[in-house]
């Protein structure tokens, strides 16, 4: 890892008293801040698919919707027979107690984080040969299949979905729960921007590159690209399992598909902040899904009924206006800002290749 | 590098900036208004329904308030909503429901559509002891959680066919019968079966056909077929409007011959008019028909709403809008009972709920689900092309006899 820079020193300090005092500054926006947390994560890690390793997967909601599952599947059974609490839609009820209930989370997230983890090195081994377009189909489609084979498992509770335990009613400030998720959700974002940081100082991302770059080159390289891609997989795998671990607890109902494999927003959102702000960069996803989800929360509510024909027409407008990001899109304009040396030539002759 | 951080830190204070300006924050009670929240799906696959519940909380709000608004404490209130639509998922309205309590600083609530949303957005409304009274999410398991903010003014889902299964071993001679199912994978038709697998137990009647159906629905070939060979006394079909479009029409396609099919949302599907002749015969369960005689101040009868609603809307009201319409009765009559705006206070009014509306009689068990309403069964018939829904069961407010069985594709006209 490079030593960390003075400036991006302050930077990064500021950002993290920014996201340690917000849910304090604004009080009523914490569960908005909540969800933009998770959205940086998805597309954070997104990126690093679909921008650095020119991969791009629309099945990391599977492993978001895992990961929701399972958490929610591993905080109950701990205590209680999980079968009887999804029952004809959850009518017994049962009640965790303030310890059970953070036991039951915590334990949920980890093993939120792993499985989906190792779900993913399965499915990249037997999926990660297939290249461009027919990836892309290839992945859209386990999404998909997830949520309707998850909306026919009776254990956690097929159609009916699935209600995750309430926060516990011993902590009653109704501030608590907000925050709780809250920091939890902050606390993953700094993992997986330090993670995804140390990722864009390594080795690591440049075979990911050389892999976007020109797959066979890098394997006439001796690059072993396949296990490269299924390490890339299964670190994106591992952070989306902890998100949807932390919106399950959120939300407080999984329903199989439209919330937990819901590929239609989550899995499409995700790649479309990463291409907003710019895929292959570390800031691009980040500035993105927070453009995204200002422009979500601002606007929508004001288009009452129209808010997806206003998303069809953000989403004509990036392609169009900015095909490679705002970042991207900064980059071409002002490069040196970007530490790049500006030869025109060069540039232009770059520029033609693509 | 340097720069970088200045475009950040200035992206960064606008986001600031901008968060700070948008949360100004609306009064509970704001002037003259009383301001109710809603997350309704105006876009979705709930989004014809979600627009029946709209049209009914409107129609409401422009009723009471042009006859006289909501007295509490001497003075006049009228009501406002705020909408927010939520995309038909579940997701989205547990977020808006914090959004409107949390930012709008809403104090009640209206509930959503469907029981998939009202079960995103109860812990929501518990959390901040928010009284919502909802009128479209019937699921049996809304009312087992000991939610205390919570009230139903319609019956619960599993009460929707169960008399249809009695009304099919009546018919069989008192003997049990062999039903075929179709349920939609949601929360509120998998309710409905749970239904009919109580009535069936109780009547030793046979399932042969269990199948679940996606949630885009529009196809149910595959269940149809099966029921062409199983030849089933009972054909029970249920999932929203989609479903009931989507079974009618492959069933007259496929001239699938069978002697009763018990459906949900025919009304809102405007099956007798879309289908005409091809929906003839099915029966279907309504929480409201404009032909029950309850009555209120408000809107006259059922038969009163229905040429109202006809004016303002230009399409007959299927339940799902006389019940929405009913919520808001409920919690005028809370606020006057109360005569008080403090949460708590509003919540022992709706708690003692005890009245008649056009759509029925109002009283909140301890779950919170409407007790003191029956369900009925309508059954579509037609004269000449025009068809409608006549009332077949309870007896009470029969206006025609249930007929049985329906006649073969080949023997009808």
């Amino acid at each position: 890892m490079n030593t960390v820079k003075q400036k991006d020193l302050i930077l990064y300090s500021g950002l993290i008293i920014l996201g340690l005092a917000a849910p304090f500054l604004f009080s009523a926006f914490k569960v908005q801040l909540t969800y933009l947390c998770v959205l940086i994560v998805l597309a954070m890690t997104w990126n690093l698919q679909g921008g650095e390793m020119g991969y791009n997967s629309f099945g990391n909601i599977l492993f978001y919707g895992l990961g929701m599952y399972l958490t929610a599947s591993v905080q109950v059974g701990m205590f209680f027979p999980l079968a009887e609490w999804t029952e004809s839609g959850g009518e017994k009820t049962f009640v965790h107690t303030t310890a059970q209930y953070f036991q039951g989370i915590g334990v949920g997230l980890l093993v939120a984080a792993i499985v989906p983890t190792i779900v993913a090195g399965a499915i990249g081994y037997a999926i990660l040969g297939l290249r461009g377009h027919y990836f892309a189909i290839c992945t859209l489609g386990l999404g998909i299949a997830a949520g309707e084979i998850a909306g026919g498992i009776e254990i956690i509770g097929a159609g009916q979905g699935f209600t995750t335990p309430p926060f516990p009613s011993e902590i009653v400030d109704p501030e608590a729960r907000g925050q709780f998720f809250y920091f939890l959700s902050f606390l993953v974002l700094v993992l997986a921007f330090v993670f995804v940081k140390y990722i864009y100082g390594s080795r690591f991302r440049l075979i990911l590159n050389a892999i976007r770059d020109n797959e066979d080159k890098a394997e006439a390289m001796g690059i072993q690209t396949m296990k490269y891609k299924i390490v890339g997989w299964m670190c994106s795998a591992f952070f989306c399992g902890l998100a949807g671990g932390i919106m399950g607890g959120l939300i407080g109902y999984i329903d199989s598909t439209d919330v937990a494999f819901d590929g239609r927003e989550m899995g499409v959102f995700m790649v479309l902040m990463a291409i907003l702000g710019g895929k292959g960069t570390l800031w691009g996803p980040i500035i993105g899904a927070t453009l995204f989800h200002f422009f979500k929360e601002g606007l929508w509510t004001f288009i009452l009924g129209w808010q997806y024909v206003a998303l069809g027409v953000l989403i004509v407008v990036i392609v169009v206006y900015f095909p490679e990001g705002l970042m991207g899109w900064l980059r071409e304009k002002y490069p040196d800002r970007f530490g790049e040396v500006i030869d025109e030539k060069d540039r232009k002759a770059q520029v033609e290749i693509k | 590098m340097n720069k970088l951080v200045k475009l950040f830190t200035i992206f960064i204070s606008a986001i600031t900036l901008t968060i700070a300006s948008i949360s100004s924050s609306f009064a509970k009670v704001e002037g003259e208004y009383i301001v109710l929240g809603s997350a309704i799906s105006l876009t979705g696959k709930y989004s014809s329904n979600g627009v029946h519940t709209q049209n009914g909380y409107n129609m409401a709000v422009e009723r009471i308030n042009k006859m006289g608004g909501v007295n509490v404490g001497g003075k006049s209130y009228k009501f406002e909503i705020i909408y927010y639509d939520d995309e038909s998922n579940p997701k989205r309205a547990a977020q808006l429901a914090e959004r409107l309590i949390k930012q709008d600083g809403v104090h009640y609530m209206l509930g959503p559509y469907s029981s998939g949303l009202t079960k995103a957005i109860a812990p929501v409304t518990e959390k901040y002891k928010i009284p919502m009274v909802e009128a479209n999410g019937a699921s049996r398991s809304l009312f087992t959680k000991g939610y205390k903010y919570l009230f139903a003014v319609l019956s619960p889902a599993n009460q929707y066919l169960e008399v249809a299964i009695d009304l099919a071993v009546e018919k069989n001679g008192g003997k049990p019968v062999r039903i075929a199912q179709a349920f939609e994978q949601d929360a509120f038709s998998q309710d409905v079966r749970l239904g009919i697998l109580d009535a069936a137990k109780r009547t030793g009647s046979e399932i042969i056909i269990d199948d679940k159906l996606p949630k885009e629905l529009n196809d149910m070939a595959a269940t149809l077929a099966k029921v062409k060979a199983t030849k089933p006394d009972v054909l029970v079909v249920s999932g929203h409007t989609k479903g009931a479009l989507t079974a009618i029409r492959q069933i007259s396609e496929m001239k699938v011959d069978v002697p009763m099919l018990a459906m949900t949302h025919c009304d809102a599907a405007k099956l007798s008019k879309q289908h005409g002749k091809n929906s003839e015969y099915a029966l279907c369960a309504s929480q409201w028909h404009k032909n029950l005689s309850y009555k209120d101040k408000f809107f006259g009868g059922g038969k009163k709403y229905d040429r109202d609603f006809k004016k303002e809307f230009g399409y007959a009201p299927p339940y799902q809008s006389a019940e929405s319409s009913a919520a808001l009765l409920v919690f005028k009559d809370a606020f006057e009972r109360a005569n008080s705006f403090d949460r708590d206070k509003v919540r022992d009014a709706l708690k003692t709920t005890d009245m008649q509306t056009f759509y029925g009689n109002i009283k909140f068990g301890p779950g919170g689900q409407n007790v003191a309403k029956p369900m009925i069964l309508f059954q579509v018939r037609c004269k000449g092309d025009t068809c409608e829904n006549k009332v077949v069961a309870p007896t009470k407010w029969a206006s025609d006899k249930f007929y049985h069985p329906i006649p073969k594709w080949s023997e009808r006209s």
